[in-house]
């Protein structure tokens, strides 16, 4: 298992899926690159299948949409999240420790 | 999904640092690059930019003691191998600092004394509250002083350099994009260890409550001095040269007076300060104003 999206608690047959293409991000071993990109500062958008680590700032993408309770692991600064609905209805990721 | 052990292992390192980003490179940028003419034959540019690098250098250093000091202090096995990794990293911002010294023309022989002339101050101050923790192998406050404080510092500052060198400076962006990428491992571990450690041991935050605002004054004292005694921007301007409009935070650091980038980027430095703290349990203290 490669994606970041560690464990839901639904039928992952129900969720958008989304094809991941290499960003060059070159911080993770080759096999794992695709799954992340660098968050590029004001204008930037997260699609429904990314979470931004609060970590350490880098996107982590997932090959499936991302729902509230997802358990994701960001790789490049090694924390453990899970994904949260915000008061404003957007997806936030908290650190799990 | 690796679990933690193997998260902080030698091997998840060679495979993400010198098998990836750092592979191909020559002192942390690619073979061939160099500095800009510009900086280089201009003397008031060139001490500027020596200036700030031996703050690098300094702060590094600090690093490099402080993660070494930390492997004998760590409670756990899986700590002790991934603070080795770390010492490894801070050994070579070290080293590709002390080269970027070089490049500038500072001669080996002169190295010791340029660091002495130019160090700040405050800055050394802030390395001997934290260094003094790590004598006394209080490990729980030296991984809030060195992965959370230390690396938080250095991972804003950082950002904020390379946004203003990315264009103007691509060896010197490389050089610092690499660390960057070494300290989202060291605050992902300052975080992710101490998170648990800090609920084991709720009677050291006091202590560490007081020395991250120690450190935080001698901080804020070091961007003042960098900032309010720098004479870039004049010297840039007097020479004709446009400064490039690099984003950060977004704001455009090209149109900013430097006591305005001074005061976004210790805004951004204590917010995340704040942040990081508050999720591991520890209550942010705000320090005095310099």
């Amino acid at each position: 298992m490669v994606d970041p999206l560690e464990s839901s608690d639904d039928d992952p047959v129900q969720r958008r899926r989304f094809l991941l293409e290499d960003t060059g991000f070159d911080e993770v071993p080759a096999r794992y690159r695709r799954f992340y990109r660098k968050w590029r500062g004001a204008g930037d958008q997260l699609a429904p299948n990314e979470a931004i680590c609060p970590v350490c700032k880098v996107v982590i993408r997932s090959s499936r949409e991302l729902w509230p309770g997802d358990r994701l692991y960001c790789m490049p600064c090694m924390s453990r999240l899970v994904v949260v609905e915000a008061t404003d209805g957007r997806l936030e990721a908290h650190v799990s420790y | 999904m690796a679990d933690t052990i193997d998260a902080y292992s030698i091997q998840n390192w060679l495979e993400s640092c010198p098998q990836s980003y750092l592979e191909n490179t020559e002192y942390g940028h690619a073979a061939g690059e160099k500095e800009p003419d510009f900086f280089l034959q201009n003397e008031v540019l060139l001490e500027e930019t020596i200036k700030a690098t031996v703050q690098l250098v300094v702060g590094e250093r600090c690093a490099l003691s402080a993660s070494s000091g930390l492997i004998n202090a760590a409670p756990d096995e899986a700590s002790r191998r991934f603070l080795a990794t770390q010492t490894l990293d801070e050994a070579r911002h070290v080293e590709v600092f002390t080269q970027r010294l070089y490049d500038l023309g500072v001669r080996k022989k002169d190295l010791e004394g340029t660091i002495q002339r130019y160090a700040n101050p405050n800055l050394v101050k802030f390395a001997e509250v934290l260094l003094e923790k790590i004598d006394r192998k209080d490990f729980i406050s030296g991984v809030v002083g060195q992965n959370i404080v230390l690396e938080g510092m250095a991972f804003s500052v950082f950002e904020m350099m390379y946004a203003m060198n990315e264009s103007v400076n691509p060896k010197f962006a490389h050089t610092l994009s690499g660390t960057i990428a070494d300290e989202r491992r060291h605050v992902g571990f300052g975080e992710n260890r101490i998170g648990s450690l800090i609920r084991e041991h709720p009677e050291k935050r006091g202590e560490v409550e007081q020395m991250q605002k120690e450190m935080s004054y001698f901080m804020l004292a070091t961007f003042a001095d960098a900032f309010r005694n720098n004479r870039t921007v004049d010297e840039l301007e007097a020479a004709g040269i446009e400064r490039p409009h690099s984003q950060y935070q977004g704001v455009d650091l090209g149109v900013m007076a430097p006591e305005d980038m001074e005061q976004v980027l210790a805004d951004t430095v204590l917010k995340e300060f704040k942040t990081r703290l508050g999720r591991i349990g520890i209550e942010y203290q705000t320090p005095t104003r310099p």
